[in-house]
C-alpha cells in the first residue's frame, strides 16, 4: 500500500523532486506567489518512489498530480482524502478545488460537486456547509416576488466614500441590496474591520444587507489573481469561473437581478473582471456600472488611502473617508504601520 | 507463561489499524498471528477512528485461526488507557506494548487489562500480552519483562527503534542486532513464552529475507514480523520441517500413543526414553509440517 | 440531539467510506455518493442511521461517499464521525 508523507518544499532537494514530479504530469509554469501560497504539501511513496502529490492552500486542494494507479483512482483517492482529512481535523470542512475539465469526473466520483464549468477549467466543492446551504444560511437575504434586488461584491480595503456612493445607488434603484464582503484574509484591513466598516458606513440605509462573500465570491478560490500577481490569461479564466458562479448560483438562488459594480480606470485586474462580468452575466443578471466618485479633481481609491497609510500622511485622505472608516484609522494607525512594516502589501486591492 | 499448549508463530503480520481494505482481508494470508497497530501505522489525528475500526472489525470479520494481537499506543501517550479497554472489550486475545523498558510497565499493563476485563465481562486472565522490546534499557531488561507476568506469551525485537537508540542504523548483514536476538531469545526460552524476531523491510528483496529467516530460524526464535503478505510464504518455507524430520517426529508420536494403549508410564523409542522436551519437538514438528501442508490429517504426505 | 460542530471521518481509499457530518434541524438526512448505491445503498444508509441514533444524534446531515465498506466499517466511521462531532474523546463504549 502506499504511503503518504509530508513533503516538505522548503527542503531544497525536496522542492526539486517535487517540482519535477508535478512537470512530468503537465503541471509548470505557475506563477511562484502560486507555490507560496500553498500550506501543506503531501506526497504518496510506493517503497519510496513517489507516486502522487497533493497540497492544500487554505480549503483549496492544489497542484493534485499521480500516476497511473492499480486499481485506477487509488492513488488519487488517497491523496484528495488524506488532504481532506488534514483539513477537517484543522476543523475546515469545506472543501473546493479548481481543476481541469479532465478531472471532473475523478473529482465527482470522490463526492465533490460542480459548481462551474468551462472549456479550460472546472470549479468543484465538496463538504459542507455547499454553496446552497451558504446561501441559504443568509439571513434576509431571501427575495420575494416582484422586488428587485442587487448585489455589490466588495474588498473595501478600506470603505471609502467611494464605496458609500456606489451602495446609495445601488440602494436608491433597488428594493434590496445585497453587500458581499470578500471573505479571503490576505489585505491590510483584516476581513473583520472590512467587514464592520461596511456594515457601520452602510447600517443608516434600511434596504442593504451585508454578508461575507465566503468561498464563493472573489474568493482565493474563485479567484486568486485577484490576490496573487498574475498574467491576463489567467486572470481571464478567474474571473469567467466567478462570474458564472454569481450567475448560475449567487443571483438564482436570492433572486438577485442586477450586480452593481464601480467604474474601473486604475486597476487593471478590476478592469478586466468589469469587462468579464459584462460578458458572463447577462441576460440573467443584468450589469450596472456606476462611474466613480470624485473628490474634488481626485477620483476615490482604497489603493490612495492605502499608500497614504503607508507614507504617513493620513491628512491627505481625511476628504476620501466616511467618518467612521477616518475614526478606524486614526485609532489603529500604528497597528496597521506596523503590518504594512511586516510586508502586508498595499498594492493590489 | 500463560499457555498449556504451544501455538504456531512463524508469522506475525502488522496490519495498519486505520486501513479498511487490508483489515478486511488480513485473514486470508494464512499469517499465524495479525498484528492489528493502533501506534506507527496511524497517525495521531486518527487514533480515535482506527481504534473504532479495528473494534468493528473484530466484532464481524473472520480471522480463522489466526492469533490476534493489537498493537496498542504506548503507555505515555493519551491513548493508551482507551485502547486497552476497547480492546479488552473487542475480545482481542493478546496486547502488545510497544517500547518495553521494565517489568514494571508490563505489571502496570497486566492490572489495566485486569481492570478492563471486569470492566467488559471478560474471562479474568482470557487477555495475554507480549512485550516489544524497542531500545538497550528494553534487552537488558529482558528476562524480567519475559517473566513479568502469568499472562506474558512472547517477546520481540522491534530492530528499527532499537538501532536508532544504539546509534546506528540496520544493515544487511544484521550484526548489529546480534546481541540483542541472543538475549530476547534466551529471556523468551528461560520463560517459557515465544521469541519473534523483528520486520525484514526491503519488500523487493526475496533473498535478503530468506537468509535473515533462516538465521534467526537456527538461533531458535519462533518466527518473524511480517509487513506484506508476500513474506508469509518465504517465512512459511524456511519454518518447514524436512521429510525425515517428519517421519521421526510422527515415530515420537507413535510411540507415545502406544505407551498410552498399554499403559505404561514409559514411553520409549530406539531404546530411548522419550522425555518431555523430545516429546513437545515432536509435537511442533508435526504442527509445523501440517500447517506447511507437507502431511494431511491422517499423517499421509501429501505430493506436490 | 443535533451536533454543533461538522466534522469527518473515514477516507476515499478502497473499502472505505468517507462520512461527513454536518448540522441541520430536520432529522438524519444522508447524501450517499456510492458505486453500488442501487443495490446497498438502503442498506449503507440503514446502519449509518442506526449508528447515529445509538449515539443519541438525531438531527443532522451525512455526506458518504462509500468505496465498497463492508457495514463494520460504516459503523466505526460513523461513531468516530459523530464523537468528532459531539467532541467526545473517550469511546462510545455502549455503541461500540
Amino acid at each position: 500500500m502506499a504511503e503518504i508523507r509530508d513533503l516538505m518544499i522548503k527542503v531544497p532537494s525536496i522542492r526539486h523532486q517535487w517540482l519535477t514530479f508535478l512537470a512530468g504530469h503537465g503541471l509548470q509554469d505557475f506563477p511562484p506567489a502560486e507555490v507560496a501560497g500553498v500550506d501543506h504539501v503531501v506526497g504518496l511513496y510506493e517503497n519510496d518512489r513517489l507516486v502522487g502529490t497533493g497540497a492544500t492552500a487554505g480549503n483549496i486542494l492544489k497542484f493534485i498530480a499521480v500516476d497511473a494507479s492499480t486499481p485506477p483512482g487509488a492513488y488519487f483517492n488517497q491523496i484528495v482524502s488524506e488532504l481532506q482529512s488534514r483539513l477537517a481535523a484543522a476543523g475546515q470542512l469545506h472543501v473546493m478545488v479548481s481543476t481541469k475539465p479532465q478531472y471532473e469526473k475523478s473529482f465527482h466520483y470522490v463526492g465533490f460537486q460542480t459548481l462551474v464549468h468551462t472549456h479550460w477549467g472546472v470549479l468543484m466543492e465538496a463538504g459542507t456547509p455547499t454553496i446552497t446551504q451558504y446561501l441559504q444560511g443568509l439571513s434576509g437575504a431571501t427575495g420575494t416576488i416582484g422586488e428587485h434586488r442587487s448585489a455589490i461584491v466588495m474588498n473595501a480595503n478600506p470603505f471609502t466614500k467611494g464605496h458609500r456612493y456606489l451602495v446609495e445607488q445601488a440602494a436608491m434603484q433597488s428594493d434590496a441590496v445585497d453587500i458581499f464582503v470578500v471573505s479571503t484574509d490576505r489585505s491590510l484591513f483584516t476581513t473583520a474591520e472590512r467587514l464592520h466598516l461596511v456594515q457601520t458606513n452602510t447600517a443608516d440605509l434600511a434596504n442593504v444587507h451585508v454578508y461575507l462573500g465566503g468561498d464563493y465570491m472573489v474568493s482565493y478560490a474563485t479567484f486568486p489573481a485577484y490576490f496573487l500577481a498574475s498574467n491576463d490569461t489567467i486572470i481571464n479564466y478567474q474571473t469567467t469561473i466567478d462570474a458564472r458562479l454569481f450567475r448560475d448560483w449567487v443571483a438564482k438562488i436570492l433572486h438577485i437581478q442586477t450586480r452593481y459594480v464601480g467604474e474601473e480606470p486604475l486597476s487593471h485586474t478590476t478592469a478586466i473582471y468589469n469587462q468579464v462580468l459584462q460578458k458572463e452575466l447577462p441576460p440573467q443578471v443584468q450589469v450596472k456600472v456606476i462611474p466613480r466618485l470624485k473628490v474634488g479633481r481626485t477620483i476615490v481609491t482604497a489603493t490612495q488611502v492605502r499608500s497614504a497609510i503607508a507614507q504617513n500622511k493620513l491628512s491627505e485622505i481625511r476628504s476620501l473617508l466616511p467618518a467612521k472608516t477616518w475614526k478606524f484609522i486614526q485609532i489603529h494607525q500604528t497597528e496597521l504601520e506596523t503590518r504594512i512594516k511586516k510586508g502586508m502589501t498595499i498594492r493590489g486591492n | 507463561m500463560a499457555e498449556t499448549e504451544e501455538r504456531l508463530r512463524r508469522t506475525m503480520m502488522f496490519v495498519p489499524g486505520n486501513n479498511p481494505a487490508m483489515l478486511k482481508d488480513a485473514g486470508i494470508y494464512g499469517a499465524d498471528a495479525i498484528m492489528f497497530d493502533l501506534e506507527d501505522a496511524v497517525s495521531l489525528a486518527e487514533k480515535d477512528a482506527a481504534r473504532d475500526l479495528v473494534y468493528e472489525a473484530l466484532q464481524t470479520v473472520d480471522y480463522g485461526d489466526a492469533e490476534k494481537v493489537v498493537r496498542v499506543n504506548g503507555t505515555d501517550t493519551p491513548f493508551y488507557k482507551d485502547d486497552v479497554r476497547a480492546m479488552v472489550k473487542a475480545g482481542i486475545d493478546v496486547i502488545r506494548l510497544p517500547k518495553t523498558e521494565s517489568a514494571q510497565m508490563i505489571q502496570e499493563l497486566e492490572k489495566d487489562v485486569a481492570a478492563a476485563e471486569k470492566e467488559f465481562d471478560r474471562t479474568a486472565g482470557s487477555t495475554h500480552l507480549m512485550a516489544a522490546i524497542e531500545s538497550a534499557k528494553g534487552v537488558v531488561n529482558a528476562v524480567p519483562i519475559a517473566t513479568a507476568s502469568q499472562r506474558m506469551i512472547g517477546i520481540a525485537l522491534s530492530a528499527e527503534d532499537y538501532t536508532t537508540d544504539l546509534k546506528t542504523h540496520r544493515y544487511p548483514d544484521g550484526r548489529e542486532l546480534e546481541y540483542a536476538r541472543n538475549v530476547i531469545l534466551q529471556a523468551a526460552r528461560a520463560a517459557g513464552i515465544a521469541a519473534f524476531d523483528t520486520v525484514f523491510t526491503d519488500l523487493d528483496d526475496e533473498a535478503g529475507l530468506q537468509r535473515e529467516t533462516e538465521y534467526i530460524h537456527q538461533l531458535g526464535f519462533d518466527g518473524k514480523s511480517v509487513i506484506n503478505p508476500r513474506q508469509i510464504s518465504v517465512i512459511n518455507a524456511v519454518y518447514a520441517p524436512t521429510k525425515r524430520e517428519i517421519q521421526t517426529a510422527q515415530m515420537v508420536m507413535a510411540a507415545i500413543d502406544e505407551a498410552h494403549e498399554k499403559g505404561s508410564g514409559v514411553i520409549a523409542l530406539n531404546g530411548q526414553m522419550v522425555d518431555r522436551p523430545v516429546a513437545m519437538r515432536a509435537q511442533r514438528v508435526i504442527k509445523l509440517a501440517k500447517a506447511s501442508h507437507l502431511i494431511d490429517e491422517e499423517g499421509t504426505f501429501v505430493e506436490k | 440531539m443535533g451536533i454543533s460542530k461538522a466534522a469527518l471521518a473515514g477516507t476515499l481509499e478502497s473499502s472505505d467510506i468517507q462520512i461527513t457530518l454536518s448540522p441541520a434541524a430536520n432529522g438524519i438526512q444522508i447524501e450517499l455518493t456510492s458505486a453500488v448505491a442501487s443495490q446497498f445503498g438502503e442498506q449503507i444508509k440503514k446502519v449509518i442511521t442506526q449508528t447515529l441514533q445509538s449515539l443519541g444524534i438525531d438531527n443532522v446531515a451525512v455526506k458518504a461517499v462509500d468505496k465498497g465498506a463492508l457495514d463494520c466499517v460504516i459503523k466505526a466511521r460513523t461513531i468516530a464521525a459523530g464523537q468528532r462531532a459531539l467532541g467526545q474523546k473517550e469511546p462510545a463504549w455502549e455503541v461500540l
